[in-house]
């Protein structure tokens, strides 16, 4: 909905932002033609899930945060998992962390695939929606629910259920798939691997506003391979700390206004995860054929260019299904499937690599193997001052574009960065106000 | 010509009442198996949080049952049946976003529809919930209603079921 005129004093309403998931408000106001105000106000009822998660076992977390989100249990189930291993000193077997790795992609693979053609797309193309959109380009359509579906596969293949996982335990599997129920998922992954590069040359094509932001990128990273649920993590500048040491400086604060936390380096920098800041960190590291895709869809190694991440989730969807062939073509059954880790009172953090950013669980543990305290730190709660700078600078940018245009510029801003408000207890109806 | 049935249970079993679906679909899971016979199959799936994850099991269903739980204002326990049509479907389907990341199962059907993918026929099972809160079991008023709305549900996998 959208209300006023393009000059002088004037208000832009979107009640319901659609596309994005959860409850909240996005409020813009601009006065003698200068941005004076870009507030997101968050106020859907905080899920408490760190608290429900004090007083249980520390071998239950990696379910019970699975449920966070129906999107990206498996990033909740590895950061917990990294997280309490790390809390007893547990490093799991080269096998297991592999087979973490291809569970992962399947879940990079779904997300991804769903975002850049049902969520995103339709932002570029001028639709309302992926219906729309299979109006216009069914193949495409088509196209992406089969690359979601491919990772639905390797998800219920690894996982056990294509949502919420139920295999995954600490210390690894409750049992590792059979060698043969792997390797047939070989051929749907090549159809998927080439269905992403199709995908990167589509979104390539797509009309981008020329807009960059001053990014303070974190993400993993890893000297060997792009990270998905290892390495540590790299800050602004280059430096690279571990998790424990990022949940340290990475200071969350309560904001009237919302029920999410915001994330700010060391108490004073806003900063974005995500699939630029990945990218930014990690683009030599990416697998020569995603590599390739990149370079032909114009991207260099860093990309700032917000409403351009739908080329990198693009990118990243092509090294995913990459990825998780290299893995199923090499995967061997083994036994036991899981590691023993035995609890002991300390803490441990683990951060991973979620579809849409960097996802830190951190955990006190007593002897007894209770949890004593959880802290969750999701990836849109971290993205969520950055996401009002981008505002900021995209309203700054398009102040001739009418309201309807603007209010469009606005939504499509937000979604650049894939926000998952449920994981951030958290999100979005749209108000510009122009005086 | 085999007629196919899907029960599909949406929702979260760790949010209580939201877990309705879930007890529906595993109540009525071995009475879909007697079920089973030659040109009849029916199965259960789920639960799902994704609506857009009913894309694949239910494309081209005879029919496809869809369970969860709902929020109207009825009493918690009450047991409704709507059904949201078939491949041509009725337009009055709500076009809000209203679930995980965009797409709720109206917009998944019209999805489905719009990809030639939708079940010959949808039909959604909604059980009113009462508490929603986090944590595993349901309210004893959306227990008792387990039953009904199993019942419910084999009423209409029977309506497509051949005559033996």
């Amino acid at each position: 909905m959208t209300h006023g005129h393009r000059s002088g004093n004037r208000t832009v309403e979107v009640p319901g932002l659609a596309r994005v998931e959860g409850e909240g408000a996005l409020r813009v106001e601009i006065r003698d033609g200068a941005v004076t105000e870009v507030t997101l106000d968050i106020f859907e009822p905080p899920r408490f899930f760190e608290a429900l998660l004090e007083g249980r076992r520390f071998d239950e977390a990696p379910d019970i945060t699975a449920r966070i989100c129906g999107i990206c249990p498996v990033a909740y189930q590895m950061s917990a998992c990294r997280a309490m291993e790390d809390a007893c000193a547990v490093t799991v077997s080269a096998p297991v962390a592999a087979l973490r790795r291809l569970l992962y992609c399947g879940e990079w693979i779904q997300s991804h695939a769903l975002h850049v053609y049902l969520l995103h797309a339709p932002d570029f193309l001028g639709c309302q929606d992926a219906v729309e959109l299979a109006g216009i380009d069914r193949a495409a359509v088509e196209r992406g629910l089969e690359l979601k579906r491919t990772g639905n596969q390797l998800m219920q293949a690894v996982g056990g259920r294509a949502v919420h996982p139920v295999n995954v335990r600490v210390g690894g599997f409750y049992r590792a798939p059979d060698t043969a129920a792997l390797r047939a998922l070989a051929e749907p992954l090549r159809r998927a691997r080439d269905a992403a590069l199709r995908t990167v040359e589509w979104v390539a094509g797509f009309e981008f506003p020329d807009v960059e932001g001053d990014y303070r990128f974190v993400a993993l990273t890893h000297p060997d391979h792009y990270p998905v649920d290892d390495g540590q993590v790299a800050l602004p500048g280059g430096d690279a700390v571990s998790a424990a040491q990022f949940a340290d400086i990475a200071v969350e604060e309560h904001v009237e206004r919302s029920t999410a936390l915001h994330a700010r380096l060391e108490g004073r920098h806003p900063y974005l995860t995500g699939p630029l800041a990945r990218y930014a960190h990690n683009s030599a590291r990416l697998p020569e054929l995603a590599r390739q895709a990149a370079a032909a869809a114009g991207l260099g190694e860093v990309c700032r260019n917000p409403f351009q991440s739908i080329v990198v989730r693009a990118v990243e969807l092509v090294f995913a299904c990459d990825e998780a062939l290299r893995l199923v073509e090499a995967y061997e059954r083994f036994d036991p499937a899981a590691d023993v880790v035995d609890a002991r009172e300390g803490v441990g953090t683990g951060a991973t690599e979620a579809p849409r950013g960097l996802l830190v669980h951190r955990y006190g543990i007593g002897a007894d193997g209770v949890i004593r305290s959880a802290r969750i730190m999701p990836p849109t709660s971290q993205n969520q001052l950055t996401i009002e700078e981008d505002l900021r600078r995209v309203v700054e940018t398009g102040l001739d574009l009418s309201d309807e245009d603007l209010t469009w510029r606005c939504e499509q801003a937000v979604r650049n960065h894939d926000p998952c408000i449920s994981c951030a207890a958290h999100f979005l109806d749209l108000t510009v106000v122009r005086s | 010509m085999t007629a196919r049935v899907v029960v599909a249970a949406m929702g979260n079993e760790y949010r209580r009442d939201d877990g309705v679906g879930a007890a529906v679909v595993a109540a009525v899971a071995p009475l879909l198996d007697e079920l089973r016979a030659p040109g009849f199959d029916a199965t259960g799936v789920g639960p799902f949080g994704d609506p857009l994850d009913l894309l694949g099991p239910w494309d081209h269903a005879t029919l496809a049952v869809v369970v969860d739980a709902v929020r109207t204002g009825a009493a918690p326990g009450t047991v409704v049946v709507v059904d949201l049509g078939g491949p041509g479907g009725s337009e009055a389907v709500d076009r809000r976003a209203s679930s995980t990341h965009g797409l709720g199962v109206a917009g998944a059907l019209r999805l489905a529809r719009a990809v030639g993918r939708a079940p010959d026929r949808v039909v959604a099972v909604g059980i009113e919930g009462g508490d929603f809160g986090n944590g595993t079991g349901l309210s004893e008023a959306v227990d008792r209603a387990v039953g009904e709305a199993a019942a419910r549900v084999l009423d209409l996998v029977r309506s497509v079921r051949p005559c033996a």
